[in-house]
């Protein structure tokens, strides 16, 4: 249930008399169509995070999203090539990580091309010169253009068994081309794939996972380049009423444990910073999924960071699973991997790689963290 | 000093009221005439800013098309161009307000500028409230994006919403060529938020929807560009003109302001002289009241220079007392410049959209530094007129200032000198304009300046030959006139701004007379159909204003129409090379007609080209008719090329013919459809001419076509309606014009006035003289009415002269190197026989009250020194 970005569709209306389809508990899957475009929800997206390693030893993080927001249910019958029934946004991330051995530098200085950590937006409207969306059987899933500035196009496509995606911001002076296999089988993220947000009823979305791949392909930053390998994690989520009217934001985590298994926790927080709803899935090491009840799991926070703009988020979490025999830290690779947008400048939120140890510090996995509805701006208008 | 200043001057101001008052009145006409002029030059050039700043003031470049409109696949290569950190597109379009009901209070024809935007770029648009609410942050949370679906949805500005009285959710009708649109308020977008003189008539559309409506699929008008910080703006908007190509041009606000002043520069720049003129005339009267005043108060003098005061301190008083004049009329004269150009604005502002094709003026503007102006003008102006009788007044000695005088009182004496120069000054001028300065440009507006140097030298002779042979028989009327050349120190300089007035009337009457005639000619032979038709909304800017097929069919079918001319015509760019090497771009007004069309050869009066060999190489090899103005400015001629960007790059033309062409100030071209169709596409018509039957009358089939057509948003009109909508459009061209040369007048006829009252007080002694032997009160009347008629006639005898040779100079000189206009001469001798009529009563007029002044002397104000 990654990204901010809910904060953001959740405050767009819903457009003319459009009524969306909701998230259902009967919903019936088909695969693999079903990782294209799903119309008649409001909100869709592809989520994509990972860790990767360069051949000479740098690390990365990183962050792929695309999105799918649904302004009205049918393309209006306009002739114009101008007319479009979705914004096609796009957001993506690299952190640069810190090497623990100390062997390798790959970071450049400060500044806006460079720092550990860089954050690359777009927004278009879904039409042909901008940005859109595929159809099965068709291999394209989503594309649009980069951000002004630069050549070329952010794609996603199905390559029959993961994904493939790229994307480039000559701007913020980082680019990668990654494809993606899946180790492991799909997950459905609650039952069915139903993935309830809140007590009610209705504040719920389809949800599905790849929680294991292996990634690999090229990744570009300042002009050096780097062939890269690593392990993804990949979530597909659509519907068209994810939060409930309290919340205003959630602390989202996915881990991918050494020893195979895999936990994605969520939960929403109200306006008094009380947890509204939480709830999670257990992968083991086979693939088998068990879903995470508020009361199986404590997750505390053990520090926290603030941003230049004064945001403080959580930094740094132990997590009890005793159902699960998990009893570990969770530590931010960097301190500042917030994400800031330019396009919607108050919107903020913090997408980022961390470490998971055991409490002695020994490495137990790895794994992103999302923090968002943090600071009192955090719920932009477009 | 500044004590006696002070206690000093309320009383010379109650002694010498009427002085004052005139010499007030003087500078703030002066004022008032600059300024009004500025004001509405400022607010031409404002207005378009204004506009440019409230769509692309974020943008710092914009492209623009060469063509009518441009591919809107260049808008994903303007975002891949390497520093570019934002770009949107954006679609312009003109339409026409239809009257509906809710539209009842405004003006009769109102042009809404639609603008197309995408409304999911990153644009910070000044969403509004309803009226009376506080501002919305963000419109797109209430409006839910019914932009996109639901049809006609706009924004308007609050400015717009108040003046036609709509609310959200309101319908209006506009009008595009020959189809009608229903557009339905959805929101409000404060475009004078981010500039206030941006045009409330402004209309924000999303830009689907704005293309499909208005435009034509795949295209647009505009992409404007906002660059990372700290890049090279040249070397980007280089990378963007040679990736983009030649088809556009990539500009930056600036340049697309100082198009605009291009455009408009012979215009403002006429405007400004004539105004100029009025305060030349202005600083006469300031000068004659200044000595006026000097002469009455030079005993006061005396004794200040007796009891120790400095020549430079006498000076000071002078100058001062006429600086604070000069403050009074800034006073007076600012908010009358204001007002002059509020009045005339809507008349400039039609002149800007009919001629200039630009934006119309919606309010006006006051910067700080038009009231700086108007200060240093009014000030300075006044300061100036009165440096050299201030100058002469503190050089005497106490004795000479003790004793009667006059100031200036050689120049009599000089007066054949003063003539001598005037006339060296004239030749001069003509002898360098033949020889050299006929190449300049500007040449016109220094032959302006000897001729504004020349007739007032000129003045005195004149006035002391045609006065001197006068012979005086009785105590009448050619005394009075006699009396004139006697005291020509006073008169001459009355007789000279009256000239310099007379000569701006007359030689603009003969000018504007001189052209209405051209006109009449030049639209009796090339308007030859007998039923215009075109859509209301089409001013011939854009390509979008076109009438559909079936609109057209109807029009021809009438039984009556025996021939069809159809024109289509849009708003292009030619490009030339310059001196420099460089390739200029010129905007010009393109027009395709059909030019094998039967006896259509007469709509095109030619300049120059053989007339079957022009039409047949126009359409048999696609060669294209110039305008004269066109060919003056970018120096084409028959047997040369102009190239003209279209779709596909620049094109060369052959150039067959050059026409005498009145209708845009820019230049146009003229060629086949055929030829139009295959360099630019196929586009619609925007204008039919339809020829009927011999008989048939064209007004019974104007109201049959329009009973056809009952709600098609057209104009037909018949051959005798068009030509009278011409001239109702030629006399707006110059009302601002005709107000100029009235002001002029005014304060010609103020220093009539003025100079009458003068002699009335210098000649004190002289009228109680004639009192006491026996002259009556009548006489003396009659005598002072005499000699502002004589006046009068007599700058009248002058400013015809001056006004010729100003006519001949806005004729042949000025228009053909600003406006490249053949304007055939021709007098108009009512409207002169009127005009002298008006100057000689007015000069009596002005002479009533210094002649009653004058009748009124007791026989008592004669004294032992003043025998």
């Amino acid at each position: 249930m990654p990204v901010c970005i809910l904060l953001l569709l959740v405050a767009l209306p819903l457009g003319g008399e459009t009524e969306w389809r909701t998230a259902r508990e009967d919903y019936a899957w088909s695969f693999p169509e079903d990782h294209w475009a799903r119309d008649g929800y409001k909100t869709e997206w592809w989520y994509f995070t990972g860790h990767l390693e360069a051949e000479t030893g740098e690390r990365f993080g990183y962050q792929f999203t695309i999105f799918r927001v649904g302004l009205v249910g049918d393309r209006p019958e306009i002739a114009s090539s101008w007319t479009a029934k979705d914004l096609v946004m796009g957001h993506v991330a690299l952190s640069l990580l810190p090497d623990p051995t100390g062997r390798t530098a790959a970071t450049t200085g400060e500044g806006k091309n460079g720092g550990r950590h860089r954050f690359s937006e777009v927004v278009y409207r879904a039409s042909a010169l901008l940005g859109g969306f595929g159809t099965y059987p068709d291999s394209l899933i989503a594309w649009c253009r980069p951000p002004a500035g630069t050549e070329g196009d952010w794609r996603l496509t199905w390559n029959g068994t993961g994904f493939d995606f790229e994307m480039k911001d000559d701007g913020r002076g980082f680019e990668f081309a990654l494809t993606t296999r899946p180790i492991k089988p799909m997950v459905f993220q609650g039952p069915d794939g139903f993935s309830r947000k809140s007590h009610g009823t209705t504040s719920a979305s389809q949800y599905y996972s790849f929680t294991r791949m292996a990634t690999e392909g090229t990744l570009k930053v300042d002009g050096r380049t780097f062939p890269v390998t690593g392990n993804s994690w990949m979530d597909k989520e659509f519907g068209s009423n994810q939060l409930g009217e309290q919340q205003v934001g959630w602390d989202w985590f996915s881990l991918q444990l050494d020893d195979g298994r895999e936990v994605m926790l969520y939960l929403l927080r109200d306006k008094n910073e009380q947890i509204d709803y939480a709830s999670g899935t257990l992968v083991d090491a086979s693939g088998e999924t068990r879903y995470l009840t508020r009361d199986e799991f404590d997750l505390s926070a053990s520090g926290t960071w603030t941003s230049p703009d004064g945001i403080t988020y959580p930094s740094g979490w132990r997590l009890l699973l005793p159902t699960a025999d998990i009893v570990c830290d969770i530590e931010p690779e960097l301190a500042d991997q917030e994400n800031r947008s330019s396009i919607v400048p108050t919107m903020r939120y913090w997408e980022g790689a961390v470490r998971v140890t055991d409490t002695a510090g020994q490495g137990l996995g790895q794994g992103y963290v999302e923090l968002t509805g943090y600071g009192d701006s955090s719920r932009p208008a477009l | 000093m500044i004590r006696y200043f002070q206690k000093a001057l309320g009383a010379h101001f109650r002694a010498g009221r009427s002085l004052y008052v005139l010499t007030v009145f003087g500078v703030a006409l002066g004022v008032a005439s600059v300024l009004s002029i500025q004001i509405i030059n400022r607010n031409a050039l404002a207005a378009f800013e204004g506009s440019v700043t409230a769509v692309s003031g974020e943008a710092d470049l914009s492209v623009l098309g060469l063509t009518p409109t441009i591919s809107e696949t260049l808008y994903p290569e303007v975002l891949a161009t390497e520093g570019v950190a934002a770009a949107w597109p954006l679609l312009r379009v003109e339409v026409m307000l239809n009257r509906g009901e809710l539209v009842q209070s405004l003006e009769r024809r109102v042009f809404l500028n639609i603008v197309g935007v995408d409304f999911y770029a990153p644009l910070n648009l000044p969403w509004a409230g309803e009226r009376n609410e506080e501002p919305v942050s963000s419109g797109p949370d209430r409006i839910g994006h019914s932009w996109l679906w639901e049809e006609g949805w706009c924004a308007v500005s609050p400015a717009m919403a108040d003046q036609a009285g709509w609310s959200e959710g309101d319908t209006f009708d506009v009008s595009l060529g020959s189809r009608t649109t229903k557009l339905k308020v959805g929101a409000l977008i404060d475009f004078q938020a981010l500039s206030p003189l941006a045009s409330p008539k402004l209309v924000a559309m999303d830009i689907s929807q704005a293309q499909a409506l208005f435009g034509e699929p795949g295209q647009i008008h505009q992409i404007d560009i906002v660059l990372e910080e700290e890049v090279d703006e040249a070397a980007v908007q280089a990378e963007l003109q040679s990736r983009l190509g030649k088809s556009v041009r990539v500009v930056t606000p600036a340049q697309r302001g100082e198009q605009a002043e291009g455009l408009l520069s012979a215009f403002r720049l006429n405007l400004t002289a004539l105004s100029l003129i009025s305060l030349f005339v202005g600083l006469f009267l300031v000068y004659s009241s200044t000595q006026a005043s000097l002469i009455r108060r030079r005993e006061e003098f005396g004794l200040l220079r007796s009891i120790g005061c400095t020549p430079r301190q006498v000076f000071a008083i002078i100058v001062g007392e006429v600086a604070l004049l000069g403050a009074l009329g800034v006073a007076l004269g600012i908010p009358m410049g204001y007002w002059v150009a509020e009045a005339n604005v809507e008349k400039v502002s039609a002149t800007l959209s009919n001629l200039y094709l630009l934006e119309e003026i919606s309010s006006l503007e006051l910067p700080w530094w038009l009231y700086a102006m108007g200060i240093v003008i009014g000030i300075g102006g006044a300061t100036a007129g009165a440096i050299l009788p201030a100058l002469d007044i503190s050089r005497r000695d106490t004795r000479s200032l003790l004793a009667a005088f006059t100031l200036h009182e050689k120049i009599g004496s000089l007066a054949p000198k003063l003539f001598g120069c005037g006339a060296a000054i004239l030749t001069i001028t003509l002898v360098w304009y033949l020889s050299f300065g006929h190449t300049w440009k500007h040449a016109g507006f220094a032959m302006g300046v000897g001729l504004l140097l020349g007739l007032p030298l000129m003045t005195p002779l004149t006035v002391q030959a045609t006065c001197s042979r006068i012979r005086v028989r009785r105590f009448s009327l050619g005394y009075s006139l006699r009396g004139l050349g006697v005291r020509l120190q006073t008169t001459a300089f009355a007789v000279a701004s009256l000239a310099i007035a007379v000569s701006m009337l007359i030689g603009i009457t003969l000018m504007i007379g001189s052209f209405r005639t051209t006109l009449e000619v030049w639209i009796g032979t090339s308007v030859q159909a007998d039923i215009y038709v075109a859509p209301t909304s089409w001013r011939g800017k854009g390509s979008e204003g076109t009438m559909d097929a079936e609109t057209i069919e109807v029009l021809t079918r009438h039984a009556s129409v025996v021939a069809v001319d159809r024109l289509r015509g849009f708003i292009g760019y030619s490009s030339m090379r310059s001196n420099e090497d460089e390739w200029v771009n010129h905007r010009i007004g393109l027009a395709g007609v059909e030019m094998g069309l039967s006896n259509g050869d007469v709509r095109f009066p030619l300049l120059q080209g053989d007339r079957d060999e022009a039409y047949r190489r126009s359409t048999e090899e696609g060669a294209i008719f110039v305008g004269e103005t066109l060919a003056r400015k970018l120096d084409v001629w028959v047997g040369d090329d102009l190239t003209i960007h279209t779709p596909g790059g620049p094109r060369p033309f052959p150039v067959a013919a050059v026409y005498y062409d009145y209708s845009t100030e820019g230049g146009a071209a003229a060629m086949d459809l055929r030829t139009m169709v295959e360099a630019f596409g196929p586009g619609g018509i925007n204008s039919v001419a339809l020829y009927l039957q011999v008989g048939q009358d064209p007004e019974r089939v104007v109201d049959d076509l329009k009973a056809s057509l009952p709600d098609a948003p057209l104009q037909i009109r018949s051959n005798r309606r068009l030509r009278e909508q011409v001239f109702r459009i030629f006399d707006q061209t110059f009302a601002v014009t005709q107000l100029l040369k009235g002001m002029s007048l005014v304060i010609a006829v103020c220093g009539i006035a003025l100079m009458l009252i003068v002699l009335a007080r210098e000649q004190v002694s002289e009228l109680a003289l004639y009192r006491s032997i026996g002259a009556t009160r009548q006489q003396l009347f009659r005598i002072y009415v005499g000699k502002g008629l004589g006046m009068g006639a007599l700058g009248l005898l002058l400013g015809l002269f001056g006004g010729i040779l100003l006519a001949a100079l806005l004729i042949f000189v000025i228009n053909r190197a600003y406006f490249g206009w053949t304007i055939q001469p021709s007098v108009a001798w009512g409207a002169i026989a009127q005009q002298c009529a008006t100057i000689l009563g007015a000069a009596t007029l002005a002479s009533l009250y210094p002649a009653l002044r004058a009748s009124r002397t007791p026989a008592t104000e004669l004294s032992r020194e003043n025998l």
